[in-house]
């Protein structure tokens, strides 16, 4: 479960300026920030290695010189302010048709007007611009350099039964803005994740918690805009959140927090934060009010007797691994809702999702997913009101892979299709 | 046979791509279906006749402006081509989309050319709740399904590469249509990929196959290329082998694949996609590690419910001397092989429900061997 989505944890960006004056001040070098002149046409920040190197408490912390690492959409621009040592980038933009140069005209005028909108939390919808900026979606830094922002384009097989994005679809989705995010800060030294120094110490980022809530469910042909940052969580874990939003309307779609520690992946033991680590990710926290409101109540375990539902036999697929061989986190939350009862999938919609990941599993294992639905009753599934259940995803020999607690709220009016979706109730 | 899974254009958009398309006027298009991909393709030189002026107009699209067509139409990376009669994309590859080899799986490639196919269908305004019905054939409740299917990768793209689909249909006989597809690196222009489908119809009531006819022909053939175009030429090609049944027993198997919730589409049939990934569920471990997938080639027989359960066999099919010798390319010459050669290898496979033992799918598979990237 480590895998990908483990080390792609945080991300931290700098910013030249602090986010508001409580925050402590920070003296970063602008790694994220707008720089129209070290950017040719199109490219927009993560220029790292053209900066200085962030200063912390008055101690230089080195980056790696990211240029092979940095693939985004300027990669025109990467090639006139790189270092000589990147490879040849492996992406697009190499050879781009003439009308290139014209697009690079107009894009750095633009550029320079587009810094003052960054500062915005939220700006009016400019699709061409945005098409100008970051053509294939690969995601920019945005909001001084804390932030990093991707869109998606819902596609017709990550669409579920009720025609719907999949709950995998969305949490896909923020494993690979967390990664890009890595990517672009400059800081992926493995590719999965793992700061340069953290590889150096054989660590990696294991993920232990995460929540998600969704509002609402896009469907095919949506584009949705997913903004991710980090923060600290306790003296040695790393908090991700994101915040997905529907591109057109600016409404916010899904809410995401996720808690990672650091794990020694030789000993496979719990590890602190080194110091060169901190130094390498602290610039990138970013103290913000949570997105998502805790839920720290304990999940249960349940047993064979506790269990409502049970769905043995559940293996892994080859598409399922990662390139450690590993089950990707994402494909757990599947597997959880196998168990689920077909009578609240079809009446509901998975409003809420809090895990607790415990151990990972690999091609051989073979896993049992049990439910039990602890609230609303058992023989109240089609009512209206909203649908409390416990999970855990288990080895046959009983061992945890994750626990669950997931919130099903009524779907309205669903054959009209999800424009018509009314919120949630509250409670 | 199994529909690709796609989702509905709503209602009213059908309703007026529908008169698009019948050549009824391209006013009823413009300001609905624009494409803002006309900054990067480059495309939208005029057309001739009423039918091809309404995708001119559609492909034209028109910079900004009130947000009243789709947003996805707007920032889709994907346009007609110039002719209109094929229909180009580019995906980046994302990271869960990569596998164990930190390349794109193979159901990451078979998802896209779904994808594509879907888009395609739906520039040029036919419905893809099943594959690209014609009003015609939603009238009389026939859909698309697919009949065999053919993919050759010779270079998986890695994470965040952008890779470039065209695809195009045309009639295949009297009974089916087919869909090809070229896969580009986007980086370098360089083909990736290969692949091809043929589709029949199908009444979706009686799931009876039925012969296409003239309308529905006519309907669809207007955005296919008038002289065959076919993605993979070579008449020795693999795509046109017939696959035999493998003998029991089988050298491999894996018994009790289960679909899972998310691989059902909307009708509670198991998407087409899921069937590759249970084919290569019965291959040994040691030819995953050691090779990656180069062909492969299913051919449907019979459709999957959710509540199926499912015997995935593999055997190994021995390399004739003569493919051997067009197949391996670029070697120093040592053409002697026979079956026990390491750097290809051929496997035919069987998916066939747990129970009664009846015929799913059938396939064929081709493996090179791993180079160090």
């Amino acid at each position: 479960m480590v895998a990908t989505a483990a080390t792609s944890a945080f991300i931290p960006v700098p910013s030249p300026s602090a986010p508001d004056p409580g925050s402590k001040p920070k003296k970063l070098a602008n790694l994220g920030g707008m720089k129209p002149k070290s950017i040719s046409s199109g490219g927009l920040q993560v220029k790292a290695n053209a900066q200085a190197p962030p200063k912390i408490n008055g101690s230089s912390v080195s980056l790696t010189t990211p240029v092979e690492t940095v693939k985004h959409e300027g990669e025109m621009s990467s090639s006139s302010s790189s270092s000589s040592s990147s490879p040849p980038p492996r992406t697009f933009i190499n050879t781009l048709p003439d009308w290139s140069m014209l697009l690079a005209a107009i894009t750095t005028i633009f550029l320079a007007a587009e810094k003052q909108w960054m500062m915005l939390d939220w700006k009016p919808r400019r699709p061409d611009m945005d098409m100008l900026i970051d053509p294939f979606g690969l995601g920019r830094i945005v909001q001084d350099g804390f932030v990093f922002r991707q869109n998606f384009s819902i596609r017709s097989y990550e669409i579920g039964a009720d025609r719907t994005a999949s709950i995998e679809t969305l949490m896909n989705h923020l494993q690979e803005t967390a990664l890009n995010h890595v990517k672009t800060a400059g800081l992926l030294g493995d590719g999965f994740g793992s700061t340069p120094e953290m590889c150096k110490k054989n660590l990696i980022w294991v993920v232990a918690r995460m929540q998600v809530v969704v509002d609402r469910y896009p469907t095919w042909g949506d584009v949705v805009q997913v903004d991710t940052s980090v923060g600290a969580s306790g003296k040695n874990g790393m908090r991700r959140n994101w915040l997905v939003r529907d591109y057109k309307t600016g409404e916010i779609l899904t809410r995401a927090s996720s808690v990672w520690v650091m794990m020694n992946k030789k000993t496979r033991k719990l590890s602190k934060i080194p110091g060169e680590v901190r130094g390498e990710i602290e610039p990138y926290f970013l103290d913000s009010d949570p997105v998502v409101e805790e839920d720290s109540r304990k999940l249960q375990k349940l047993d064979d007797n506790t269990a409502d539902y049970v769905r043995t036999g559940l293996a892994p697929r080859w598409s399922d691994l990662d390139v450690n061989q590993h089950v990707n986190n994402v494909k757990y939350i599947g597997w959880i809702l196998e168990s689920a009862p077909l009578p609240i999938l079809e009446s509901h919609e998975l409003a809420a999702m809090t895990l607790e990941y415990r151990r990972e599993c690999g091609k051989d294992s073979v896993l049992q997913s049990l439910t039990a639905v602890s609230s609303n009753g058992v023989g109240n599934l089609a009512s209206h009101a909203d649908i409390e259940c416990q999970h855990l995803l288990r080895l046959e020999d009983g061992a945890e892979i994750v626990r669950g607690r997931t919130v099903w709220r009524p779907k309205y009016a669903k054959n009209f299709g999800t424009f018509d979706q009314l919120p949630a109730e509250s409670t | 046979m199994l529909k690709v899974s796609c989702n509905v254009l709503s209602d009213q958009s059908q309703a007026i791509t529908q008169c698009g398309f019948l050549g009824r006027g391209p006013i009823l298009t413009r300001g609905h279906r624009r494409n803002a991909v006309v900054l990067r393709s480059g495309s939208g030189s005029s057309y001739k006749g009423p039918i091809l002026a309404v995708v001119s107009d559609r492909v034209i699209g028109s910079g900004t402006g009130s947000g009243s067509g789709s947003l996805a139409d707007r920032l889709r990376l994907g346009s007609l081509t110039d002719d209109g009669l094929s229909y180009k994309e580019r995906f980046i590859v994302r990271c869960y989309e990569v596998g164990i080899n930190k390349t794109a799986t193979v159901e990451t490639i078979a998802n896209l050319l779904q994808e594509v196919g879907c888009n395609h269908a739906q520039s040029v305004g036919f419905s893809t709740d099943g594959f690209a019905t014609t009003p015609t054939m939603r009238k009389l409740h026939l859909i698309w399904v697919t009949a065999r299917m053919h993919i050759e990768i010779y270079k998986y793209p890695a994470w965040s590469d952008v890779i470039e689909i065209e695809t195009w249909c045309q009639g295949e006989g009297r009974i089916g249509t087919r869909r090809d597809w070229i896969l580009k690196d986007h980086a370098t222009g360089q083909v990736i990929g290969r692949a091809t489908s043929k589709w029949v119809m199908m009444n979706q009531d009686t799931r009876r196959l039925q012969k296409v006819s003239d309308d529905v022909r006519d309907e669809y053939l207007v955005y296919c290329p008038r002289e065959p175009r076919l993605a993979i030429p070579e008449e020795n090609s693999s795509s046109l082998r017939r696959i035999p049944k493998l003998e029991d027993p089988a050298d491999h198997s894996k018994l009790g694949l289960v679909p899972r919730r998310a691989d059902l589409d909307m009708n509670q049939h198991v998407n087409n996609v899921t069937y590759i990934g249970w084919v290569l569920e019965s291959l040994p471990q040691e030819i995953i590690d050691s090779h990656e997938l180069q062909t492969i080639t299913l051919d449907y027989r019979r459709e999957c419910q959710h509540d199926d359960i499912v015997d995935s066999l593999t055997s190994v099919e021995p390399v004739e001397d003569a493919e051997l010798v067009s197949k391996i390319q670029g070697t120093n010459g040592s053409t002697a092989a026979t079956e026990n050669n390491e750097d290809l290898r051929q496997f035919l496979h069987l998916l066939r429900v747990s129970g009664d033992g009846l015929e799913i799918n059938r396939g064929r598979t081709e493996w090179r061997k791993k180079h160090a990237r």
